[in-house]
């Protein structure tokens, strides 16, 4: 029988002969398996009789588009009409799975991503049909569902061949994404209770199945986590929050890692070439002024499901910190080729050939040991350089949500100082007419908070433009502040210069003055992002004795206030202006106003006595050390308010502030991965080839 | 002086000797069992030839009752007929015989000794053999040690002699035979009649311990490396080597419960490769044992699909043997009785460890192929954070000394490049955990690194599904200090209890401020604060003395190393979430790669019975004997000395003189602590000068020598010693030891007191040494034979040499004007600055 069987499977696959022999039908040529779908979409059932037929039937390449066309032909009535026929065949697909025929296998997994996908199609014509009822049966669903998900794992943890491994994984991401909204599909309810986590976890800790599935696992896994977040305990939320395997969650790092890491590498050859030559720069320049880089932004757009992983991971597990900052070693060819230990690192990270073109430096940069911190500090770098459109707006937000939930996070941040643990990060900066791209061959190695306080400052100087991203600097500023706070808090005096975090405020306070008018039409709340601005530096006066790198910096921070006191002044004096008139700004303009006391305090008590050391001197410009000996000399008679809360900050939360824009992400994120299994059948012979070959 | 005339004596006595012990018998028995150790049953086990004569002839000098015991054994095992199993019993018996037999001798000594008598005669059969030889009386004789053992067999050239040193090596206390053990093995490598001899005894230490094992064959691929070409006269080494990695040499448990491996199974001859047990075992320990399992697997869900994966480090599980026995039920119910668990699942001995010490190596060499050192660390430190994946195992830091633990974690940030040009050493530290025995101990589970942080809200509604594992470690911090203790539990609540607990233990800071501001938030009483004080409390901080060097990426391990030992292990202790457990410890070792530490073995034995002699003669002098482990001749590890920073690091790092430096560590001059240290100081240096006047070590930059904090300086890197020195052996440096102006200073100047103390001990030092010279020869003339290492480059002479610097025959006043004279020379070489300068300009040692 199953030989037969099999020498029918090739003719069908074969294309030569397409009905059996035994057939005495002369109908014009049709797939066999076609005609068996006509039957069933016509309220037969070809089984019945034939106790072979299900055996039979499962070794016949399905054919999806076919099934998802009858789905279309079918009127909602004729659907219900179809129930049971539909119930027999998604109950023998589940059946079938637990085959030892991969063959049977792989075509049960694809004729129920056919049924699935094709139910939910119907869906969207808007008949309010139960889907469960008629795909499954209700009497049997619970059960049916509960042998499919068993079924399912035995598949994803058994001597398997890993492309049937990943063909069940994308089936469950048919069933994950058959809704625009993840929350109303009711069949992942089944998922809920009979749960694919320890699979998904299992694949994630073995490095060999890992850089295959991984990607893919961790995919299901964000998806499922999706599924009714802010209502219901999900169990794969509860489960990833206290994941300890350290060998899964360094894989769910890596996963994530070697998909950013293909971002940031491609960016990289697109810049290098574009930096060949001053004219192709200014060419291509020109060129994307008026072509936007369609490519890039969907390039850029593919990332959110890899960031919303990284995000669900961080913020729901403590553990993951640990993997956060877990160095990964590029593989390189000096390991001896004696010992037994299989390559450490993950191909998605190993220099693709692309890599050979590029220089030497490259090479030489790639040899770096990396974690995911620093790629993703690098990914954030090239995101955040342009947040015009929306999808990049988003993903840079979502960058900055992330670097949120880090900047809290205590472990991190022990990590992120710790002087041991030292990484050059390359961030990427955007050309800008008043600045050259500095070409920074030899950042130092450094604690990686130096990365992250780096690329603050980098947002900050870079975003000053008419369409202000108010919401991602007021993120920026916080960030900034829990590093500050943390510092504090634990006496870390990092060395950092300063200065260019003091600059780069100042600069921001000056682009809000001056375009006061046209950003209040906006939004209301510059006064609020001033007094982010403000506080920051009332954190370095009066706390900065806790964290300065050295006592100069401190005199340096009051030469630069008093350098730049027009600015404070001018802040000052708008702030006040609000708090007379009766707007809805007023409130904000007084807390401004409050905030700006010690700064107002510092000019006040040394501009006179710089002033008069001038005069005394005779001098019409002192220079930077004149400056700061006279600051230096006049400390003592200066006293500043102790302001309240400065180092408090209110902790992240997702829910509900976030909520909105979670569930906006998780539907787009939702329809590119519907999108992305939805060729499934151009695998069919790639994958039976991979079982052959087994 | 016994000695040397004993041993012109030994060859006249030879003839006789070899009658009194009859011996012949056993020559051709051993060496056709040498002939034949290499081929083996299916069981993996040596076809053991017959060794019941050899049994006879031993027992001749030691009496009748180790043969009743055999023989006894073999009637026992009589009635299983098996001819071969029979044969090994006995071979046991033998060699088990001997021991008890040593335990006796041990006992009655003891015996001996506490009663103030002198020790009984050994044996009673002994003493009725009237006509002994002298060199038999020699070897009966209490003052028969193994330092004379081995330079018999050395000399001797006559079997019964060799034969009989072989069978004594049975009687010694085991740490006395493998002090030797590089001495013996080189001899087993390169004289086939030393090899007979020594064999057995070996083959059942090797059986007996899983260290000795892994010790012999890394020492035995260490010094086997020479032997170009393997002929049947030196391949003996190479061939040991192979049977101890094959694992061919297992403790020989009751045959009845070893399942024996059917003999058309191919893979029994590896018994490693087969470690299909792992699989059965995960159902089965489950059930047997489930309270135990889910302790120690928390959602390790990866086991199943993996086979064996010792020694793939990404696999979690590289240092895992697939050992059972101990988490079996038995295991548990042995471990609850007290009873040790014996592994019989045939699963190997020596892999994990030799996996661990490979990864280790490995990571050296790759290190070697970075261009900078700031690459090497990071790259260093996340080799080790892959390590760590693999931790807690049953793997340990094989020093003799440190022998019972487990490592549970590597501190991967704390590890360290240290300062050389092309090879890559570096300085690890790892955390274990001591237990009673190694292979029968539990593993502890394993613990990830942040075990308390705040919960976040999302976390909160699962505290019930959350594991429970104890008080979870409740403090970390990375820079460890008591004013770090805050950085901890970090959510808004706590943060005023926090700042109240900062303020109880009135730490001067504006923390205390911003509680009552934060606390007293609705009452609107201003806080001031005077910008002067910050500025004040900021400077303060800077001016205040500092005990650290600044780190610096150029030469990490000045600041490492520079921290006192106790706050390191503290602050490690603190961040590690194994730290509060009982039984934690901390230790440390240097990796090195691509280095040839046989000389440093070499003059660690040497120190080792300075140190001895020095103690015995009641000569105050200082050394520190640092472990070395050879691992291979390209590879080895070594023990670093705790608190110690090198000369180079001191001088660079505090821009101060030898002497300033000690004002500022110890104390004003005149204060106990600088003279204690000044004491310490001077000790130290007649101790290195003297060695490095006896061994000729040269290379003597600042680099190579470590002051620690008491004050000693330490001697390091033994590179080049004897007949071998740096620059093609030109002779740059050609004073008889490093002895600096700079050295003199801290001692007090040429004409201090001190200083005089100081030659005085050199000479001291000097005539006790003569005194046991031979003790110290053989260590080295053994070491000479068949073997490459550079500092024999002179051949012959370097021995004679070697002898010829004890000056045996000068008189003490002669002895005296000599070390004046080494002294004086040494002071006033133009060498040393000049070899200096050279390390400055050319790799910028101070």
């Amino acid at each position: 029988m199953n030989q037969e069987a099999g020498t029918d499977l090739k003719r069908t696959h074969g294309h030569a002969v397409l009905l059996r022999k035994s057939s005495s039908s002369k109908m014009a040529l049709k797939e066999k398996v076609v005609q068996i779908y006509e039957s069933f979409f016509q309220g037969e059932d070809p089984s019945v009789g034939n106790p072979n037929f299900w055996d039979e039937f499962f070794l016949l390449r399905p054919n999806i588009p076919f099934i998802e066309g009858e789905f279309d032909k079918v009127s909602g009535e004729g659907l219900m009409m179809l129930k049971d026929n539909l119930n027999t065949l998604f109950y023998k697909a589940v059946e079938s799975l637990k085959e030892d025929n991969v063959i049977r296998v792989v075509n049960a997994i694809y004729t129920m991503s056919a049924l699935v996908r094709g139910i939910y199609r119907k869906n969207f014509g808007g008949f309010g049909f139960d889907v469960i009822n008629i795909l499954i049966g209700f009497d049997a669903a619970e059960t049916v569902m509960q042998e499919m998900v068993e079924n399912l794992n035995h598949i994803l943890n058994g001597e398997y061949p890993t492309a049937i491994k990943q063909q069940v994984l994308k089936f469950i991401m048919v069933l994950a994404t058959a809704c625009d909204n993840i929350s109303q599909n009711t069949l992942l309810e089944y998922l809920m209770i009979n749960s694919v986590f320890e699979s998904i976890i299992q694949i994630l800790g073995n490095v060999d199945l890992r850089l295959v599935l991984g990607a893919d696992a961790v995919q299901v896994l964000t998806l499922l986590v999706q599924y009714r977040k802010y209502e219901s305990a999900n169990p794969y939320i509860v489960k990833l929050s206290i994941l300890d395997d350290e060998l899964a969650l360094t894989g769910y790092a890596q996963v994530v890692l070697g998909a950013l890491s293909d971002f940031n590498r491609e960016y990289q050859c697109r810049s290098t070439e574009a930096q060949a030559g001053w004219f192709s720069a200014f060419a291509s320049m020109v060129g994307n002024m008026f072509v936007p880089d369609e490519k890039h932004v969907s390039a850029v757009r593919a990332n959110d499901l890899v960031l919303l992983a990284l995000y669900e991971a961080i913020h729901l597990n403590r553990n993951f910190i640990t993997a956060l900052t877990h160095t990964h070693t590029p593989s390189t060819p000096t390991t001896p080729p004696s010992s037994p230990t299989v390559p450490m690192s993950n191909p998605l990270n190993d220099p693709a050939p692309a890599l050979q073109n590029l220089d030497k430096a490259l090479l030489e940069q790639s040899s770096h040991p990396t974690n995911l911190l620093v790629t993703f500090l690098e990914y954030s770098s090239i995101v955040m350089q342009d947040t015009k459109d929306e999808t990049r707006h988003s993903n840079a937000k979502l960058c900055l949500v992330i670097l949120t939930c880090i900047a809290e996070d205590q472990y991190a941040n022990s990590l992120m100082h710790d002087v041991n643990i030292n990484f050059r990060v390359k961030l990427h900066r955007m050309p800008m007419r008043h600045r050259k791209v500095k070409v920074e061959k030899d950042t130092p190695s450094r604690p990686l908070v130096c990365a992250l306080l780096d690329l603050m400052v980098e947002f900050i100087m870079s975003h000053m433009m008419k369409s202000f991203p108010l919401e991602l600097y007021n993120r920026c500023l916080g960030i900034t502040q829990r590093v500050l706070c943390y510092q504090k808090k634990c006496r870390v005096r990092l060395q950092y210069p300063w200065k260019e975090l003091w600059t780069a405020l100042i600069n921001l306070l000056k682009y809000l003055l001056s375009n006061e008018s046209n950003l209040l039409k906006k939004h209301n709340n510059i006064f609020h992002l001033s007094s982010k601005i403000v506080n920051i530096f009332n954190l370095f006066i009066t706390y900065g004795d806790t964290f300065l790198p050295n006592p100069n910096s401190y005199d340096e921070l009051y030469y630069e206030i008093i350098r730049m006191h027009q600015v404070f002044d001018n802040l000052y004096s708008m702030a006040l202006r609000y708090t007379t008139s009766d707007g809805e700004s007023k409130e904000s303009a007084a807390r401004l106003t409050n905030h700006l006391v010690n700064i107002k305090a510092i000019i006040n008590h040394f501009s006179p006595k710089v002033d008069s050391w001038a005069a005394a001197n005779q001098l019409s410009s002192l220079t930077e050390e004149q400056v700061l000996d006279v600051v230096r000399a006049n400390y003592d008679s200066l006293t500043l308010k102790l302001q309240d809360s400065l180092d408090q900050y209110e902790r992240y939360s997702e829910k509900p502030r976030e909520s909105a824009f979670f569930t906006t992400l998780v539907r787009s994120v939702v329809s590119d991965v519907r999108k992305s299994v939805s060729n499934l059948a151009q695998y069919h012979h790639q994958v039976l080839q991979s079982v052959a070959e087994m | 002086m016994l000695l040397t005339t004993m041993s012109t004596e030994s060859s006249l006595n030879a003839a006789h000797f070899e009658r009194s012990l009859s011996a012949s018998a056993v020559d051709h028995t051993t060496n056709k069992f040498l002939s034949e150790d290499c081929k083996k049953d299916q069981n993996g086990n040596e076809q053991e030839t017959p060794k019941e004569c050899l049994l006879d002839q031993t027992a001749n000098g030691h009496g009748e009752k180790l043969e009743e015991i055999s023989c006894r054994f073999r009637n026992g095992h009589a009635e299983d007929g098996a001819d071969l199993s029979d044969k090994i019993a006995a071979l046991k018996v033998e060699s088990n015989g001997l021991s008890t037999v040593s335990e006796e001798e041990k006992k009655e000594k003891v015996k001996g000794e506490v009663l103030g008598k002198p020790p009984l005669p050994k044996n009673k059969t002994n003493s009725n053999a009237g006509k002994q030889s002298w060199l038999l009386r020699l070897f009966e004789s209490k003052m028969f040690d193994m330092s004379i053992a081995i330079s018999y067999l050395f000399n001797s050239k006559e079997p019964g002699v060799q034969t009989y040193l072989g069978n004594r090596l049975f009687s010694f206390p085991e740490d006395e035979v493998d002090f030797y053990l590089p001495q013996l093995l080189n001899m087993y490598i390169h004289m086939h009649d030393v090899a007979e001899a020594i064999h057995p005894y070996i083959v059942y230490r090797c059986r007996q311990s899983v260290e000795f094992s892994l010790h012999t064959a890394w020492i035995l691929s260490a010094y086997s490396a020479d032997v170009l070409k393997p002929n049947w006269k030196n391949s003996q080494g190479i061939k040991l080597k192979n049977m101890i990695l094959n694992e061919e040499l297992r403790p020989k448990v009751d045959k009845k419960v070893g399942n024996l491996p059917s003999p058309t199974m191919p893979s029994a001859l590896h018994p490693f490769t087969a470690t299909t047990p792992s699989k059965k075992t995960h159902s089965r320990s489950k059930s047997d044992a489930t309270g135990i399992y889910s302790k120690l697997t928390h959602s390790q869900t990866t086991g199943n699909l993996q086979k064996s994966s010792t020694g793939d480090l990404s696999s979690g599980r590289a240092f895992d043997s697939g050992c059972i026995c101990v988490q079996s039920s038995e295991g548990i119910v042995n471990d609850l009785t007290g009873k040790e668990t014996v592994c019989h699942c045939g699963a190997p001995r020596l892999k994990p460890e030799l996996e661990f010490v490979n990864a280790l190596m490995n990571i050296g060499t790759r290190l070697q192929h970075l261009p900078t050192k700031e690459l090497r660390t990071s790259r260093l430190i996340a080799e080790l954070a892959m390590l760590n994946l693999n931790l807690p195992a049953r793997v340990w830091l094989p020093f003799n000394t440190s022998n019972h633990h487990h490592i549970v974690r590597i501190p991967h940030t704390q590890a360290i490049v240290l300062n050389s040009k092309e090879k890559a050493p570096y300085l690890l530290y790892v955390e274990v955990l001591e237990v009673e025995n190694v292979y029968s101990s539990h593993i502890p589970g394993k613990r990830l690194e942040n075990t308390l942080r705040f919960t976040k809200s999302e976390e909160d509604l699962t505290t019930c599904y959350s594991r429970n594992n104890g008080s979870p470690h409740p403090e970390f911090s990375i820079y460890g200090g008591s004013e770090f203790d805050d950085a901890e539990c970090w959510s808004q609540e706590d943060d005023e209890i926090l700042q109240f607990a900062v303020k109880t233990r009135s730490v001067d800071t504006l923390s205390q401020f911003s509680v009552e501001s934060t606390t007293s938030a609705d009452s609107k009483d201003p806080v001031y604060i005077a910008a002067g004080d910050i500025r004040k409390r900021l400077s303060e901080h800077f001016t205040a003395p500092k005990s650290k060097f600044e780190r610096d990426p150029e030469d990490p391990s000045a600041a490492a190393l520079k921290e006192p030992w106790e706050e390191k292990v503290k602050r490690i202790r603190e961040s590690s979430p194994y730290g509060q457990l009982p039984n934690w410890k901390l230790l440390s070792v240097i990796i090195k790669c691509g280095d040839d530490l046989r000389q440093e073995l070499l003059v660690y034995q040497v120190l080792k019975v300075l140190k001895n002699i020095w103690d015995l003669e009641h000569v105050p002098l200082w050394i520190e004997p640092y472990h070395i482990l050879v691992i291979s001749n390209m590879s080895g590890m070594i023990q670093p000395v705790d608190n110690t920073v090198s000369i180079h690091q001191i001088k660079k790092h505090s821009k101060k003189s030898l002497k300033e430096y000690f004002i500022q560590e110890f104390g004003a001059v005149n204060s106990e602590g600088f003279l204690t240290a000044q004491r310490n100081f001077v000790q130290s240096c007649a101790g290195y000068c003297l060695v490095c006047y006896l061994m000729q070590v040269k290379d003597r930059h600042n680099g190579n020598i470590l002051l620690d904090n008491d004050g000693h300086i330490i001697h390091i890197d033994f590179g080049f010693i004897l007949s071998t020195s740096p620059g093609k052996n030109l002779g740059f440096e050609n004073s008889p030891f490093k002895l600096t102006h700079e050295f003199a200073e801290v001692m007090g100047g040429l004409e201090s007191d001190m200083f005089e103390y100081f030659k005085i001990l050199i000479l001291q030092g000097l005539v006790a040494s003569r005194k046991h010279m031979d003790k110290i020869i053989p260590i080295v003339e053994i070491m000479q034979t068949g073997s490459g290492l550079p500092c024999f480059g002179n051949g012959v002479n370097t021995i004679r040499q070697l002898k010829e610097r004890f000056h045996l025959n000068l008189t003490e006043e002669q002895l005296q004007l000599y070390v004046d004279q080494l002294v004086e020379s040494s002071l006033n070489s133009l060498t040393t600055s000049l070899y200096d300068k050279f390390q400055y300009f050319t790799n910028g040692i101070l």
